[in-house]
């Protein structure tokens, strides 16, 4: 399974790649939404983005509608420090895999499987 | 003091909330750090339990991580204790350095904050007699103003200097506004006017005024903000 990871706060991103590294799980990190699309602009490919919905510039609700504009196999887990999905003007739609910091890795591990084994695009009722 | 209470009305709390929450999004991402860098510590526990060799510098890493994050966490703190003090005395005299200081900080917690550097401008400390916890959502939100314009690329100079007698001059320069957006909008206009602070944007030149009065008692209500 490749990874995208994007998340601002670079010590968290580094720290969690490691981890997933540590499960067999290789984790691309960028720590801006610009960078992260620019990669596959470029034509990297990911099976899952893992991305922080609150960052400077492109946010990640707005990141996975360019992401899916580029290829709409992938699939999305959000990540975000506050506590409820209602802090942003996001649909239920787009909050279905949504995780919330502190991770609790195995939640996320689990996460990132059930995404895996799906059907393609399986994480986005509205695709 | 029945006056100085009106001036704690719903602009102030709305201030108060939207604060506190870029506090707590601060606070949060300092715990995940934390939490991910024990997570790890964890997982190579098990793995020298397993018997895997663990390297030494990795362990290290790890605990100066964390050893950064809790002052970090902190500082965070320091400041919203600050801020939360703001409220406990409606008017003070106040020196005006600190309260940009402390707007700085908390502007920092913002996911699109730009930098905001102070500038020293006077030989003595600007005092004031004014209500410290409105000043502050005033100059925050015209540093909020900006860097929602420019984002993390924003650079802002911020500095006070003796308007004349009876005023101080907080001078912001680099400011800029998004697209036909004003500045101060109606609820910053009422605030600054409540404390009888007056504001003047010029777009053109990046820079924003606010004039201070030295007294709240002689610049009360003078309709002048905007």
């Amino acid at each position: 399974m490749k990874v995208l990871l994007v998340d601002d706060e670079e010590k968290f991103a580094l720290m969690l790649a490691k981890r997933l590294a540590l499960r067999g799980i290789q984790a691309e990190v960028f720590f801006s939404g610009e960078k992260a699309l620019d990669a596959v602009q470029q034509g990297n490919r990911f099976d899952v983005a893992i991305l922080d919905v609150k960052m400077p510039g492109i946010g990640g609700i707005e990141l996975k509608r360019s992401l899916q504009e580029l290829d709409e196999r992938m699939k999305f887990v959000f990540l975000t420090g506050h506590g409820s999905s209602i802090d942003y003007a996001a649909g239920p739609h787009e909050t279905e895999n949504y995780l919330p910091k502190p991770l609790q890795i195995d939640v996320l591990i689990e996460t990132l499987n059930g995404l895996a084994e799906g059907p393609p695009g399986a994480s986005d009722r509205d695709g | 003091m029945d006056k100085a209470k009106d001036w704690f009305g719903y602009d102030s709390l709305a201030f108060f909330g939207k604060v506190n929450a870029s506090i707590s999004h601060e606070l949060k991402n300092v715990m995940a750090i934390i939490a991910e860098t024990a997570g790890l510590l964890g997982d190579l526990s098990e793995m020298a339990r397993g018997g895997t060799p663990i390297d030494p510098d990795m362990l290290a890493s790890s605990t100066d991580s964390i050893i950064e994050e809790i002052q970090r966490g902190f500082i965070t703190i320091r400041q919203m204790n600050r801020f939360a003090h703001s409220v406990d005395t409606p008017v003070l005299s106040v020196d005006l350095m600190e309260i940009l200081d402390l707007v700085r900080n908390l502007s920092g917690y913002l996911s699109f904050a730009g930098k905001a550097s102070l500038v020293k401008g006077t030989a003595v400390a600007p005092m004031a007699l004014t209500c410290p916890f409105i000043l502050q959502a005033v100059i925050y939100q015209a540093v909020v103003q900006t860097f929602r314009n420019s984002g993390p690329a924003a650079e802002l100079d911020i500095s006070v200097q003796s308007n004349n007698e009876s005023t101080w001059r907080i001078r912001i320069d680099g400011f800029s506004l998004k697209g036909d957006a004003e500045f101060p909008d109606d609820r910053v206009r009422r605030m600054a006017s409540s404390i009888g602070v007056s504001i003047h944007c010029d777009r053109r030149s990046h820079h924003l005024e606010i004039d201070v009065p030295v007294s709240l008692e002689t610049g009360q209500g003078n309709g002048a903000a905007g």
